[in-house]
C-alpha cells in the first residue's frame, strides 16, 4: 500500500483497549460506507462530528483495523450532496424562548422563523437519546448560546436551538436548548419498520405550519 | 456492525397460563437482559446485562447461546413461581437463594419442577446476578436484542423492571439434564467490597489527572444504576463547555463539571460532552456490574499489552469453560 499522504489523512486514537476513534473530514461517508460493507473487526461504528468511534469485535484486532480504515478512506469519493435525501419537519412555532431567540438574532417573529425554515440543515450524526439527530447548518445569526441550567422536562416533539445545532426532542427529557417549536413527527416509533426517520448526512427543512 | 438494521420490534411471546413462571415478588430492581444492541448510530444505548461473563456461565449452564436473555437481579432478587418444569442458572454476586426454601447454589443448573417457587434473596456482596432459563426468557425485541431499556421505555417486559404478576415465558428446548462443571472461581467476576479496575488513559488524561485519579481509593457513591456508578470523592475537573459530543464506549471513565466521576454502565447515553479521560479494560468490565454503593475502588494504568493479554486470558477460560458445558 502506498503511504498515505495529504491534509485529509485521517488520525486514530484508541479510547480503551477495544474502541478506535477516526478523525476525517469524510467520516460522514466513511460511515455510509461501513454500513453499507461492514469491515471485519468492526462491531459497530458511531458517528459525531467529523469522527467516527470503532467499536471492535475484539481488543487485539486495532491495527489490522486501523489499515483497512485507511485504505477505505482512499477509495472514498466526497459526497457533498450528502445522502441524497431530503426530511422536512413540520413545525408549529411558538416555544417558550422563541421571542427571546428571534430577539438575540436580532429579527422579528416572522423573520426569525422565516430565516429558520429557510436554512438548509443536514443530519450530523445521532444522539444523547434514541432518534435525537444532531443538525448542523444553521446560519451564525441563528445559533442560540445554550441555556445556563438545562430544563429538567423538555417537551417530546420540541424544536430547539443549542450552540451551532438546531434539533428535535424525541421524546421527553431533560434538555438545555432553547426551545422555539413543536413538531407532531415521531423522531422514534418502534411500530414503524424504521423507527428513525433519518439517518447521517440527510437534508432537513422546518416547514411552518400553523 | 451488520449492514441492515436487524427489525426494529416484535411483538412479546406469550401463552397460556399454565405455561411459563408468575412474578410473585419483583425484587429491587430486575430487568430482562442479553448481550444488548448495536445501534448507537441511532442515539440507542447498548443495554444487556452488566455482568456479562455472569451472562454467559448462566446461560452456558443451561445449554443456552451466550446472549440468550434471561433475568438480572440487583441487590435483592424476585420470587417466582414455575408453571412449568425448567433448567435454570444463578450466577453473579452470592445471592442467598432458595428453592422451595432449600438452598439453590450458585454456580451450577438445577431443575425446577413444575409448581416450585424460587426465591432469590439479598447479597452480602457484589450487586447483580443472572438468572438463566433453559432456552432463553421471551421478551419485547427491539433492534435484534430483547434487553429492557428502563430510561427509553422498551424491551424486555414492557419496557420496564419486573412488577408482581408479570408472566414470564421461555423457548422451549429439548429437556436437559443439570450438568455439572467446575467453574473456577477465579472466572467468576470478584464482587468487591474492593475493587481494583485496570484503565487506560485517554488524550484527556492530563499529568494532573492522572495523580488525582491513580493515586486514591474512591467509594461507589449510592448513584450507581445501569447507566453508570458515580463516585463519592471529587477532584479538580477541566471545564470545556465548548467541547463537543462525542461517541462514548463502554468502561468510560467521565468527568463531569463537579468532579465526582462517573463509570458508565451499559445503558448510558451514547455521546457525551465531559472529559473522559480513563477507560476500564474490555476484561474488567464486568466487575463494573458489581459496584454496590459503599464499596471502594482504585484505578491502575496498565498497558495495552497488558489490556490485550488480560482479555485474551479471560476469553480464553470462558470459551473453555463454555465449551466443557456444551460436551
Amino acid at each position: 500500500m502506498p503511504a498515505p499522504s495529504g491534509p485529509d489523512l485521517p488520525t486514530f486514537e484508541w479510547l480503551g483497549d477495544a474502541a478506535l476513534t477516526v478523525r476525517t473530514p469524510r467520516a460522514r461517508e466513511l460511515y455510509a460506507s461501513l454500513r453499507a460493507h461492514p469491515l471485519p473487526g468492526v462491531q459497530e461504528a458511531v458517528p459525531a462530528l467529523d469522527l467516527l468511534t470503532l467499536l471492535l469485535a475484539a481488543p487485539t484486532a486495532g491495527e489490522a483495523v486501523q489499515e483497512a480504515v485507511a485504505a477505505r478512506l482512499a477509495t472514498l469519493i466526497p459526497a457533498p450532496g450528502g445522502s441524497g435525501r431530503r426530511v422536512v419537519v413540520p413545525v408549529t412555532f411558538g416555544g417558550p424562548d422563541l421571542d427571546w431567540c428571534a430577539a438575540h438574532a436580532g429579527l422579528d417573529r416572522a423573520a426569525f422563523v422565516a430565516a429558520l425554515c429557510a436554512a438548509q440543515l443536514e443530519v450530523a450524526f445521532l444522539g444523547f437519546t434514541p432518534g435525537f439527530a444532531f443538525l448542523t447548518g444553521l446560519p451564525e445569526p441563528l445559533r442560540m448560546p445554550r441555556l445556563d441550567a438545562p430544563r429538567e422536562r423538555v417537551p417530546a416533539g420540541s424544536v430547539a436551538l443549542g450552540g451551532p445545532w438546531a434539533g428535535v426532542y424525541p421524546r421527553e427529557t431533560p434538555g438545555g436548548w432553547r426551545l422555539v417549536g413543536r413538531t407532531a413527527m415521531n423522531f422514534f416509533d418502534l411500530s414503524r419498520a424504521a423507527p428513525v426517520p433519518w439517518q447521517p448526512g440527510d437534508r432537513v427543512q422546518f416547514e411552518a405550519r400553523a | 456492525m451488520t449492514a441492515p438494521l436487524p427489525r426494529a420490534s416484535r411483538p412479546v411471546g406469550g401463552g397460556p397460563l399454565a405455561t411459563g413462571a408468575t412474578v410473585l415478588r419483583a425484587g429491587v430492581q430486575t430487568t430482562v437482559q442479553d448481550a444488548g444492541r448495536r445501534v448507537r448510530a441511532l442515539g440507542v444505548p447498548a443495554g444487556g446485562a452488566a455482568d456479562p461473563v455472569a451472562r454467559r456461565l448462566a446461560n452456558a449452564l443451561v445449554g443456552n447461546a451466550p446472549d440468550a436473555a434471561g433475568l438480572e437481579v440487583t441487590l435483592g432478587g424476585p420470587t417466582v413461581l414455575f408453571h412449568e418444569a425448567a433448567l435454570v442458572s444463578l450466577c453473579g454476586a452470592p445471592f442467598d437463594a432458595t428453592l422451595d426454601g432449600a438452598p439453590l447454589p450458585l454456580w451450577r443448573a438445577a431443575q425446577v419442577q413444575a409448581g416450585q417457587t424460587l426465591t432469590v434473596g439479598g447479597t452480602a456482596r457484589g450487586l447483580r446476578a443472572f438468572l438463566a432459563v433453559r432456552g432463553g426468557l421471551h421478551g419485547h425485541e427491539v433492534f435484534g436484542s430483547r434487553a429492557t431499556d428502563l430510561r427509553a421505555g422498551f424491551g424486555g417486559v414492557q419496557g420496564r423492571a419486573l412488577r408482581p404478576g408479570d408472566h414470564l415465558t421461555w423457548a422451549p428446548l429439548p429437556a436437559q439434564a443439570a450438568r455439572r462443571a467446575f467453574i473456577a472461581p477465579d472466572l467468576r467476576t470478584p464482587t468487591g467490597p474492593h475493587h481494583e479496575l485496570r484503565v487506560l488513559g485517554t488524550g484527556d488524561l492530563t499529568p494532573d489527572l492522572r495523580d488525582s485519579l491513580l493515586a486514591r481509593p474512591f467509594t461507589v457513591s449510592p448513584q450507581a444504576d445501569r447507566m453508570g456508578a458515580r463516585l463519592t470523592e471529587s477532584v479538580a475537573a477541566p471545564r470545556d463547555p465548548a467541547r463537543p459530543s462525542v461517541p462514548n464506549v463502554p468502561g468510560l471513565l467521565q468527568l463531569p463539571p463537579d468532579g465526582r466521576p462517573i463509570l458508565l454502565l451499559p445503558d448510558a447515553g451514547t455521546h457525551g460532552g465531559y472529559p473522559t479521560p480513563l477507560v476500564v479494560i474490555t476484561a474488567d468490565l464486568p466487575r463494573l456490574g458489581q459496584l454496590r454503593p459503599g464499596d471502594t475502588l482504585t484505578l491502575r494504568e496498565v498497558t495495552r499489552e497488558d489490556a490485550n493479554a488480560a482479555h485474551l486470558a479471560q476469553e480464553r477460560a470462558l470459551r473453555q469453560a463454555e465449551w466443557m458445558l456444551r460436551q
